[in-house]
């Protein structure tokens, strides 16, 4: 390159001189230095000086085409010409590394930044896995993966996958991953055999691992955080919990044992009064039936995570189902159902829904006269099906209202709080929701609302 | 007339005791067992019309017994089942059992099983079967495939009446979904409960007064599906039971 531009500024010096004298013409061999040297760095820079000036001494100074000197004074112009085109090729060349670091650092720099704001901006394992392979690898022009030891100590991607050596051709290059606290990883990049980073890559590369083990150190303890405060949370529910069962199943028992041993000591004063408190037992009975019922589902639930029996059923029928099962204990009240025809079938656990029923029913029977009445409607919506249980008693406060379905247990309302805390859970399980309508001053209204979806097609029978 | 012969096999003395008073209070004899051993023997010796049976026994598993049972005799079996276990349930009624309380089960309930299961029973060895049969205003003759409601003619569609014709064929026994698809639509569609649930829903809106709270057309939830009500003198019961709805109206 050095030699092309000497050879392309003696032609032009060639034309030149025949207009300038020949100590001007110089000049175009030091510029020409400086271009060399600025484009192509220190070596070409010196190589072009050297064989400018020998070109300047072979074409232009007298005798032309040979390098014997006719002028001792050209000796002296030669040499003061060598000297400062290699000082000034010199000097050109190292602004222009100086340049080219300062383009490389401010590359670096960018690069780092948004790395750290990608990094900043993730919250899980996965999202800091994907800011290592789209973001960090492709810097150094190789695919990354991030890779944490898994349950058994194996090193294992964000998938569980255990990585291995690739299979075909390149080769694996491990990074660690250290945070102040913890190694929490290894950075691998799978590259080809002849890739090499060079020093400031390298200490771009180490940077970049610093931030991601931070990240991933946020992460941990994040997450350790959250863990640490649902167990709290599962704590303190258990204990409302416990202190509310404790209390709605000794009350039913106290009642239970009392009654019997008042009959087992004949204290009765008439056959009557007998029926009467043994009538007295089995309503205590059902009821503690039913908080046991409710007890044994709330367990399930927590136990196996939200596990349901999901099937197609007629919500309709559920309901009849429940209401056939609160018969006694809704006795005298009266019951209407508002249930067009035609409403789809609800992907639903049957039975665990008619236990919502079962406990909003009663609710209902809880907290109204014996001559309430009671009305169960079903209507769908855009992309629901609500199914409201509404009564006509004396209703709720509407704090205490607006509290019972999101209440794990209330503590305004002993024994109300378990059958409808369930209910909730159960249809938030079902990707529902439940509301309460009204009750500020008389009846309340449950809404329950359950999402329809397509059901598998029925092969359809010629009529 | 002779008191039918009840043979309650329970494990838990306080459950036989109460089974047993409320029983022969109903004018039934009832023999007791304590573990399937001596309920095979009891069984065979006594010749019960009724057997109740738990499912949790020390000694074997109820669905055996009830097998076991079955290989002789048709007697109906009522099976008692703890409230969890919908699938034993239904592996018990495929066993061979009729019908089942869950336990804590109340003596209305129980009283009403029992009496339902010997009247069917006694229905079934009653001489040559007619194809009519009634249940609250509805009549199907299964012969020629009529069903009249209020004596007005019901249109079923074929497979609509393929479902009442199993569920009248079971007189009152429990069907499960299982039993049922096998039965209306074949061996195919065994896992398709939806099915069956689809046009229960079309049955009771074209047979029952009140669909979302029926009478005859029960459902047992997550097990199957019973007819209930059904009798044989079928003019007589149709006229008391409009006279009935015409008086409670």
């Amino acid at each position: 390159m050095a030699l092309l531009a000497c050879g392309i500024a003696t032609v032009l010096a060639e034309l030149l001189v025949r207009v300038f004298d020949i100590s001007n013409v110089v000049a175009l061999f030091l510029f020409t230095v400086v271009l060399v040297a600025l484009r192509w760095g220190k070596l070409a820079g010196s190589v072009a000086a050297l064989v400018g000036v020998t070109s300047f001494d072979f074409f232009f100074v007298p005798p032309v085409f040979a390098f014997r000197l006719s002028d001792a004074q050209y000796l002296f112009t030669f040499v003061l010409t060598l000297v400062i085109a290699l000082v000034i090729g010199q000097l050109v060349a190292r602004i222009r590394a100086e340049a080219a670091s300062a383009v490389a650092g401010e590359r670096r720099a960018v690069a780092l930044a948004e790395v750290a704001r990608d990094l900043s901006a993730t919250s899980s394992v996965r999202q800091i896995d994907s800011v290592c392979s789209h973001r960090i690898a492709p810097l150094f022009g190789a695919a990354g993966v991030l890779l944490q030891p898994d349950a058994q100590g194996r090193m294992a991607n964000v998938e569980g996958a255990i990585v291995s050596a690739p299979s075909v051709g390149g080769v694996m290059h491990y990074v660690p991953l250290i945070s102040p606290t913890h190694a929490r990883g290894v950075l691998a990049f799978r590259r080809d055999a002849a890739w090499t980073l060079r020093e400031d890559d390298q200490r771009l590369l180490e940077s970049c691992c610093a931030l991601v083990a931070q990240a991933l150190d946020r992460v941990h303890f994040t997450d350790e955080a959250r863990d640490t405060l649902v167990r709290m949370e599962g704590e303190r529910f258990r204990h409302t919990l416990l202190a509310a069962v404790s209390h709605d199943l000794k009350t039913p028992l106290t009642a239970i044992r009392g009654l019997a041993e008042a009959l087992e000591l004949g204290n009765a004063s008439s056959p009557a009064e007998g029926r009467d408190m043994a009538r007295a037992i089995h309503r205590q009975a059902d009821a503690m039936h039913r908080q046991v019922s409710n007890l044994l589902d709330l367990a399930r639930m927590q136990d196996e995570g939200t596990h349901l029996e999901l099937d197609w059923h007629d919500a309709g029928e559920v309901i009849g189902s429940a209401l056939a099962a609160m018969d006694v204990v809704l006795g005298h009240r009266s019951v209407y159902i508002e249930w067009p025809p035609g409403l789809p079938l609800v992907r639903m656990d049957a039975r665990l829904f008619e236990h919502v029923i079962v406990n909003l029913l009663d609710n209902a029977a809880k907290h109204t006269p014996a001559s309430a009445s009671i009305w169960i409607r079903a209507h769908k919506g855009e992309n629901h099906l609500m199914i409201d249980v509404e009564d006509d008693g004396p209703g709720l406060p509407l704090d205490v209202a607006r509290h019972i379905p999101t209440a794990t247990c209330t503590r305004n309302a002993p024994g109300t709080g378990l059958g409808l805390a369930l209910c909730h859970s159960i249809v938030q399980a079902h990707g529902g929701s439940m509301d309460v309508l009204g009750g500020e001053s008389r009846g309340v209204c449950f809404r329950v609302s359950l999402p329809i979806a397509d059901m598998p097609e029925l092969e359809h029978e010629a009529l | 007339m002779n008191r039918p012969r009840v043979l309650i096999v329970e494990d838990e003395s306080d459950i036989r005791r109460f089974v047993r008073l409320s029983l022969e209070r109903e004018g039934m004899q009832v023999f007791e067992a304590g573990n399937a051993c001596d309920a095979r023997i009891d069984s065979a010796s006594r010749q019960p019309q009724l057997l109740i049976v738990d499912l949790g026994l020390p000694d074997a598993d109820g669905k055996t017994l009830i097998r076991e049972v079955r290989r002789w005799s048709s007697a109906p079996v009522i099976v008692l089942s703890a409230r969890e276990h919908e699938q034993e349930k239904v592996e018990a009624l495929e066993a061979g059992a009729d019908d089942y309380l869950v336990k804590p089960f109340g003596v209305p309930e129980l009283l009403a099983r029992a009496r339902a299961q010997l009247r069917r029973a006694s229905m079934v060895s009653s001489g040559p079967e007619s194809s009519v049969v009634c249940f609250g205003d509805v009549r199907v003759d299964l012969a020629t495939h009529e069903v009249l409601r209020h004596d007005e003619q019901i249109h079923l569609t074929p497979i609509e009446f393929r479902l009442l014709a199993a569920l009248v064929r079971g007189q009152g026994k429990v069907m499960t979904y299982r039993q049922l698809l096998l039965d209306v639509w074949g061996p195919g569609y065994a896992d398709r409960a939806h099915y069956v649930r689809v046009y229960m829903t079309n049955l009771r809106q074209k047979l029952e007064a009140h669909p979302p709270r029926p009478r005859h057309l029960l459902t047992e939830l997550q097990v199957g599906y019973r007819l209930a009500g059904v009798v044989r003198e079928c003019a007589q019961s149709v006229a008391q039971n409009t006279n009935f709805s015409a008086a409670t109206a």
